[in-house]
């Protein structure tokens, strides 16, 4: 892996695709795994395999349904769409994350 | 909630594990496919396309695994392949595994059957509400020391009226009575009860109303005696009539009316008994007719039981019972010396805990219970030892498949697990194997135990919650005694040892055979001390058979005639007791036939006061006979005659003695023609015949006097007909039968038994007891020979290369054998020194339950020794006589 790309965090993978799923509508596995390959701008050593369980758990916990469809290129494929109950996790995962990430870049931030 | 959801996903690819596989296949292979087309699209060779793809996704067969894991219960299906493991393992040696199942479901099913026994009379609390707040009251201060549960009737009307701490006080005792149908008298098991009998139990009727204290009056209600009857005889004598309420049932030859029906879940306060109709107390004197207890006073025949007040507690109501003592015995009782005895021997009346009612077979089958109890605890305990054994044996013959699996990465917890899975699997087959046969033998042991009990009838031991507790709970033991310590050690190994010495390993074994070793000299020593036990019991059980009875049980059989409710009285009735045993003594078979009072042995006895003018004053037992009984029963005469029909009451008062009787009355003189006197009456003493054990066989011979049925006082006596017969009883029966029922149509049809199985109902626990002991001793030898056989078999099987090379250097069969047996012989001998000295010590416990035989006999203890033995030996020469079969050369190709 690239010196300069940064593991998945814990957890974080989870919101990725539920934030994927929210912003593009129903999706197929690669189509999520790429969506977050370019929206990190290649920063993430991300295994698109991993994807898969991520996406299993989501739905074990009724976040996320999945249903076989067609691709775009005419193959069958298992398309993920957003439920109501995980839109709602969305928004809290969110609020979480934001205030982690404030949290640590007053850490992180050198104090004058 | 969120958890029952990802239970229930996680719950479905235990089903459709292949279908969700495919799917995720498809998936994966799309994911792939779509990558490739894209790096396709971007312009890269095929192969290289291709590569990238793979290399984009990442490890396929690790996600796949992760995912799996995600999907469903790893663990679960781990255990499942375990499972599937063990039944493989297991149907590779069906030896092995029909022994291990069989030993325990012995083991488990004897314990459940005797606890489901112990818990039907014992713990399980009667079926009526809030059973908990019942008590039982009793009273102690009489000669006997101890507890009564007996009350007269003035006491208990007495107590019944106090309410300090008590709701309701109710008093019930059970009875048989005889119901008109049809066709004559039945006899019909039944309870008279007080007025607050069904008030205190908490029972509402099925249909109608229960009895209250408006039907439990002298002479009984407004519309005369009312009757609760059960359901089941509301099925079975009304068919289920919706109109039984008012209907008319005849009762010892008076009207008493129905007004209710209980539901079949009710059975009174004794959870010994299935009375079928409920009656009031002041009944008795109309039932048990032509006597009565409440107008004799004195007779205590109540049982009490009382419901609390909310809120009070047993001792609080004990406090308020001590308070109530004095004034309750000078209420109910007129005789004031009887008062200041009781006062001086501490009178006292008390509540005990009620919950689970009251029933005297209690006090007589606790302790048997519990031994027996004990003795199957014992065998479940050998049951697992032989287990641990035998799953130690194997797993050290499979010590390489474990070292080699552990060499490959697999986690000692996995294999433990996997282990224990496995006897897990054994406790499972063996508990379920055992619970199926619970049902029978429970049923057949409350038979046993109390099915020559006339009155009594079977306590239901169906199985109930507790017992399921307790099987389940003794599954765990199972589990955790046979699994681990085989797990343990099997897994212990020292991995390189192992795989470098193999099968040639004599070091490593020779230590890791102690752990075992021990198992089998306990087993051994648990063995030794059941079959101690069984030898001491049956000692004692011969004992008793073999003590003299005085008189000849073999061919006689009695007919219980129930004269008090039919017409006949006194001079006539005497001439049809008479008229009666000539027709008896024309049918087939018969050599002698006669009447008596109590048969002997049967439960009952009478007794009595002689003196004799010189001063001689004795207590001796009493019996009621008519002529012919001694010639009957093969009693002796020794000197003097038989009475005669014709000794009615004009010709005087007769007496016969035994010969104890006469020798303590008269020591010095003779005994013919002299005069003994009883209650004021004096008696002519005409014989003295041999001595005979009447009470009991543990009670032995006792002075005793007999007087003549034709000159008894009770002018509508009942007596039994005593018969001695050659040939079968069976068509005797019903002849005797028939006859009765030409002659006296009224009375209910006789019951018959033999004298021999009255012998035997009378020492049923003793019997019980030593047969069950027998039974649990023959198993544990059969199981420890087994054992013994087994682990020998295995250790011998490992050792084929070692024995191979002994004997190709020269060592002689004989030798061979000698080494194998020598191993076995130094275990069985430690385990019989340590069985031994524990039963010398344990079996002290018994002697209670002994007669006639010492908890030391030496004789018990040489044969005990020699059977265990004998069948040790037998056991381990099998496998010394197959090694010393062994090819040399073969065992030598095999390396």
């Amino acid at each position: 892996m690239g010196e300069n790309k940064s593991d998945v965090l814990q957890g974080t993978l989870d919101l990725m695709v539920l934030k994927t799923l929210e912003s593009m509508g129903p999706l197929h596995g690669y189509g999520i795994a790429r969506r977050i390959e370019q929206v990190s701008g290649n920063t993430l050593a991300l295994n698109q395999g991993t994807i898969y369980p991520a996406l299993l758990r989501l739905e074990q916990r009724g976040w996320i349904k999945s249903e076989w469809g067609t691709s775009e290129t005419n193959r069958r494929a298992k398309f993920y769409s957003l439920r109501r109950l995980g839109r709602k996790q969305l928004e809290t995962e969110t609020r979480n994350w934001e205030r982690i990430a404030a949290t640590m870049a007053r850490f992180l931030t050198p104090s004058e | 909630m969120e958890w029952v959801r990802i239970l229930l996903s996680r719950c479905t690819p235990l089903f459709r594990r292949q279908r969700l596989d495919r799917d995720l296949d498809e998936e994966l292979r799309g994911h792939i496919e779509l990558a490739f087309e894209e790096n396709r699209t971007h312009g890269m060779e095929e192969q290289e396309a291709r590569t990238a793809a793979l290399r984009a996704f990442g490890g396929l067969t690790q996600i796949k695994e992760t995912y799996r894991v995600q999907r469903g219960f790893p663990f679960l299906e781990q255990i499942g392949r375990d499972l599937c493991f063990g039944f493989r393992q297991l149907r590779r040696s069906p030896g092995f595994a029909i022994t291990a199942i069989l030993t325990l479901a012995l083991g488990v099913g004897a314990n459940t059957a005797v606890f489901s026994l112990i818990n039907g009379l014992l713990l399980r609390p009667l079926p009526v509400p809030r059973a908990e707040e019942l008590a039982i009251l009793r009273w102690n201060g009489s000669l006997d020391p101890g507890f009564n549960y007996s009350f007269g009737a003035p006491m208990f009307r007495a107590l019944e009226k106090r309410h300090e701490a008590f709701q309701s006080v109710a008093g019930f005792s059970s009875n048989v009575f005889e119901v008109h149908s049809g066709s004559g008298n039945v006899e019909v098991p039944a309870v008279l009860v007080s007025g607050e009998f069904f008030k205190a139990m908490e029972t509402s009727p099925l249909l109608g109303r229960c009895l209250t204290p408006q039907d439990d009056q002298p002479g009984g209600g407004s519309t005369g005696f009312a009757v609760v009857i059960s359901e089941g005889f509301w099925q079975t004598w009304f068919n289920r009539a919706p109109d039984v309420v008012g209907r008319q049932l005849y009762i010892d030859n008076a009207p008493f009316t129905v007004v209710g029906v209980i539901p079949k879940h009710f059975f009174g306060a004794d959870p010994t008994r299935r009375p079928e109709i409920y009656a009031p107390l002041w009944a008795e004197p109309v039932v048990d007719a032509p006597f009565s207890s409440i107008a004799g006073g004195s007779s205590h025949w109540i049982r009490v039981i009382a419901r609390r007040n909310p809120g009070v507690s047993l001792e609080q109501a004990n406090a308020a019972l001590h308070a109530a003592t004095n004034p309750i015995l000078d209420e109910s009782i007129p005789d004031a010396k009887w008062i200041r005895d009781a006062r001086s021997r501490h009178f006292q009346l008390a509540a005990e805990p009620g919950s689970n009612g009251y029933s005297y077979l209690r006090s007589v089958f606790v302790k048997p219970l519990v031994a027996v109890f004990s003795l199957c605890a014992a065998m479940l305990l050998l049951a697992c030892l032989n287990l641990a054994s035998l799953l130690m044996a194997r797993s050290a013959a499979r010590e390489r498949e474990l070292a080699t699996r552990l060499a490959m990465g697999a986690t000692r917890i996995r294999l433990i697990q996997q282990l224990m899975v496995e006897s897990l699997l054994i406790a499972l087959l063996g508990t379920a194997a055992g619970l199926i046969t619970v049902p029978v033998v429970s049923r057949s042991l409350a038979a046993f135990v109390l099915g020559n009990n006339r009155t009594a009838r079977l306590l239901v031991t169906s199985l109930d919650l507790r017992v399921f507790a307790f099987v389940a709970l003794t599954v765990c033991v199972v589990i955790a005694a046979i699994g681990l310590v085989p797990a343990l050690r099997g897994t212990s190994t020292n991995l390189n040892e192992q795989i470098k010495l193999g099968a040639r390993a004599i070091t490593v074994r020779k230590r890791m055979r102690t752990v075992p070793r021990i198992l089998m000299s306990l087993e051994v020593a648990l063995a030794l001390i059941l079959v101690v036990s069984a030898g001491l019991l049956a000692r004692s059980l011969t004992r008793l058979y073999q003590s003299g009875l005085g008189f000849d049980p073999k061919g006689v059989v009695n007919l219980d005639l129930n004269m008090s409710k039919q017409s006949l009285v006194g001079e006539p009735l005497i001439r049809w007791y008479q008229a009666y045993g000539d027709s008896l003594r024309r049918l087939p078979g018969v050599k002698g036939v006669s009447f008596v009072g109590v048969t002997p042995m049967s439960g009952s006895w009478m007794t009595g006061h002689l003196h004799t003018s010189l001063g001689g004053d004795r207590e001796v037992d009493l019996n009621r006979t008519a002529p012919a009984y001694f010639q009957t029963m093969r009693i002796p005469v020794l000197t003097g005659r038989d009475f005669e029909w014709s000794d009615t009451p004009v010709v005087g008062r007769k007496i016969v003695l035994s010969q104890t009787a006469a020798t303590q009355l008269f020591p010095t003189q003779s005994v013919l023609g002299q005069h003994v006197t009883m209650d004021k009456a004096s008696y002519e003493v005409v014989a003295v015949v041999g001595d005979i054990v009447y009470a009991s066989i543990r009670e032995g011979t006792r002075p005793e006097a007999y007087l003549p049925i034709m000159q008894s006082e009770d002018q509508k006596g009942s007596y039994t007909a005593v018969v001695r017969l050659e040939g079968s009883p069976v068509g005797f029966a019903a002849a005797a039968r028939s006859l009765a029922a030409k002659m006296a149509p009224e009375i209910p049809a006789p019951e018959i038994m033999t004298m021999s199985s009255d012998i035997d109902a009378s020492i049923s626990s003793e019997r019980m007891m030593a047969m069950l002991s027998i039974f649990f001793a023959l198993c544990a030898l059969l199981v420890t020979a087994i054992g013994l056989y087994g682990t020998l078999a295995y250790a011998t099987a490992r050792r084929t290369s070692e024995i191979g090379i002994r004997m190709a250097l020269g060592a002689q069969r004989t030798a061979v054998v000698g080494m194998v047996f020598r191993e076995n012989a130094w275990l069985v001998a430690g385990g019989t020194v340590a069985g031994l000295v524990v039963a010398l010590l344990a079996t002290r416990a018994l002697a209670s339950f002994l007669y006639g035989t010492s908890v030391r006999d030496p004789w018990v203890m040489l044969a005990s020794v020699s059977a265990l033995t004998a069948v040790a030996s037998a056991a381990s020469l099998i496998p010394a006589i197959r090694a010393a079969r062994i090819d040399p050369m073969a065992a030598l190709r095999e390396e």
